[in-house]
């Protein structure tokens, strides 16, 4: 062990010695341990529920997703045709070729009406190719035709097996004049979801269906990934492929900017609040290596006198900063993660799950989350040593062997 | 050894300026010793410290053991305090949270050696002052002129050139002064290190080569002696 461990540490020992300085000490491991302990729990619950939103919006949001745009886009479609344009064929081709994608469905987004004998109902409109999407939950049983959300569903008062009218914005010439597209399509399953709660669930209909009636709508390709492919990687590779006239790839992540962006705010804010009470913490701390550099001023002195650096005197005083502070840390942290996993396991808090995603307060230890914590006590209270370090190595050391006598 | 010449340094006491040195010039040769005396707030222990590169003057040059004090930053200056000077002050100055031993290789763990490669010669100091079997004790378990026996094995650990002892029995009784005194005298002539001692005491100046007289801020000769004291 060094000059430096080795007086600190015994510097260490002698701190239980004085009344105040032991109350400081007590004090300084308490709060950080308290500190550190909460700033576990608020990330973990945090990064609990996070986690499953974020589950469920990777659920609902393709991992990768491709807008075409310019030419190759709904402007190259033809009017009134099923049939695929060329250019939206070629890009769907060379989407489908590249390296990590393992399925490309192609969809149409555009605005309609639900119209009964009552009235008409605005609805989004969103046309699949083959199979409804994955995040619309109606399972297998779905056989073409439309797919409604319960809420449509509820205020027109449509069944499974039954059939509604959906019409068109955009009109088609007839002998007698432009009139509305309209196609009366028998109702195929209804579905419900959790994010109603949040964004307004569409009509799914055929793209065949969809492309003759909504021709001029916003088309998208959702990209099914292979297993290990990298988001990122892909869509990196899709833009080379892909020049920006001819499509806008977008990772889900991207997707859902402002969101995570929100989510990132939260947890920085909860963070910066809890982190408070390691910084009041580190006040003590700085209050027991203040004492410790008054009652010890005069052996500073010697030791300085016998040839210590400055720099050396320093170290001192940030490693006994660590020693105070390294066990309630410690303590804090462990004893943090260890209660976020045992209500985690055991679903200590309940919610109600008709307000809540979750029907308890989930709790995940994100390693990441530890580190920060860990680097947050260390700034505070390395901050907290560095001030009393920088006095000590400061001393005149005649001036402080003088006080030991005075 | 110990080249100073022209030294002066003041300290402002509020609104007045107190010189405390006023163009001091000394030589000390190698293995020579000599005592500075002087009354009270003459300026004794502001020139040993100048001399321990603990305090900077104003004016003048210092150099001890070939070392230019006055161009040297304060690291160089904690490592030369630390390779070439011993210090014997008045109060022992030990570290109490350290047994005697511990404080008698200090020396030696500052300088970045290991505890385990010290101990033996540490030991063999304390053997040398009668403190053997006291190796383990804390300074508040020894006496006064066991305290200052410690104190001047820490000084000597590191078999320093130049040893500076600041009224090195001014805090003891007249038998453990007198201990002291021929222990330091003895240990001195053994490894034929220089030596400048602050004393008011006229016996203990009386034991050493040389004794100058610090008064009024300058130094001057009170006795010359041609050959050292055996």
């Amino acid at each position: 062990m060094g000059f430096v461990w080795h007086v600190a540490l015994r510097y260490f020992r002698s701190t239980r010695a004085d009344a105040h300085i032991r109350v400081l000490a007590s004090l300084t491991a308490g709060g950080l341990a308290v500190g550190t302990a909460a700033l576990v729990l608020a990330l973990a619950a945090l990064s609990g529920f996070q986690n499953h939103l974020l589950e469920d919006l990777v659920r609902h949001t393709p991992t990768l997703q491709v807008e075409p745009g310019g030419r190759s886009g709904s402007a190259n479609g033809a009017a009134g045709s099923a049939a695929p344009p060329v250019g939206r064929v070629d890009l769907v081709d060379r989407v489908t070729a590249t390296e990590g994608v393992a399925a490309v469905q192609e969809l149409l987004y555009a605005r309609g009406w639900l119209v009964d004998r009552t009235g008409a109902l605005a609805v989004e409109v969103v046309g699949y190719e083959q199979a409804p999407p994955a995040w619309i939950p109606v399972g297998d049983a779905a056989a073409p035709g439309l797919i409604l959300p319960l809420s449509v569903a509820l205020r027109m008062g449509l069944t499974a097996g039954g059939s509604a009218r959906v019409v068109s914005p955009r009109a088609g010439l007839t002998p007698v004049g432009p009139r509305p597209r309209m196609r009366t399509l028998p109702v195929a399953a209804i579905y419900d979801s959790e994010r109603a709660e949040y964004e307004e669930l569409p009509v799914l209909l055929p793209l065949e269906q969809a492309d003759a009636l909504f021709a001029g709508g916003d088309r998208r390709l959702d990209l099914t990934l292979a297993p290990g492919a990298d988001p990122e990687e892909v869509a990196a590779d899709l833009r080379s492929a892909i020049a920006p006239a001819e499509g806008t790839v977008t990772t889900w992540r991207q997707a859902n900017r402002a969101l995570l962006f929100v989510l990132r705010l939260e947890k920085g804010l909860v963070f910066s609040a809890v982190a408070l009470i390691v910084a009041v913490a580190a006040f003590a701390l700085l209050a027991a290596l203040s004492l410790v550099l008054s009652s010890k001023r005069s052996e500073i002195g010697v030791l300085a006198a016998m040839g210590a650096p400055p720099v050396r005197l320093q170290r001192l005083f940030l490693a006994l900063g660590a020693l105070l502070s390294v066990g309630g840390a410690g303590f804090g942290g462990a004893a943090g993660a260890g209660a976020a996993a045992f209500l985690d396991r055991f679903r200590v808090i309940s919610l109600p799950s008709d307000v809540y995603i979750v029907d308890y307060v989930p709790f995940l230890v994100r390693g990441r989350d530890v580190l920060v914590v860990f680097l947050s006590t260390v700034i505070f209270t390395g901050a907290a040593s560095l001030l009393s370090a920088r006095r000590a190595s400061r001393l005149d050391p005649v001036e402080a062997m003088r006080s030991a006598r005075t | 050894m110990i080249f100073v010449a022209g030294v002066s340094k003041a300290y402002r006491d509020g609104e007045v300026r107190r010189e405390v040195l006023r163009g001091v010039d000394l030589e000390v040769g190698r293995g020579e010793t000599a005592a500075i005396v002087g009354p009270s707030g003459s300026g004794k222990s502001t020139l040993l410290n100048v001399l321990g590169a603990l305090d900077t003057p104003d004016a003048g040059t210092v150099r001890v053991d070939g070392v230019e004090l006055s161009a040297s930053r304060p690291a160089a200056l904690a490592g030369f305090r630390n390779r070439s000077l011993g210090f014997v002050f008045q109060f022992h100055q030990l570290l109490p949270d350290f047994t005697a031993l511990e404080n008698v290789i200090m020396p030696g763990r500052i300088a970045g050696r290991s505890a385990a490669s010290l101990q033996a010669h540490g030991l063999a100091l304390l053997g040398q002052v009668g403190l053997e079997g006291r190796a383990a004790d804390f300074p508040q378990q020894l006496s006064g002129g066991e305290r200052q026996r410690v104190a001047i094995c820490r000084a000597l650990m590191l078999e320093p050139p130049v040893l500076l002892a600041d009224e090195p029995t001014g805090n003891l009784d007249a038998a453990s002064g007198a201990q002291v005194l021929d222990l330091l005298n003895g240990l001195q002539r053994r490894r034929g290190t220089t030596m400048v001692l602050v004393t008011h005491n006229p016996e203990v100046a009386g034991r050493c080569g040389r004794v100058l007289r610090l008064e009024g801020g300058r130094l001057t000769p009170e006795r010359a002696r041609n050959r050292e004291r055996r």
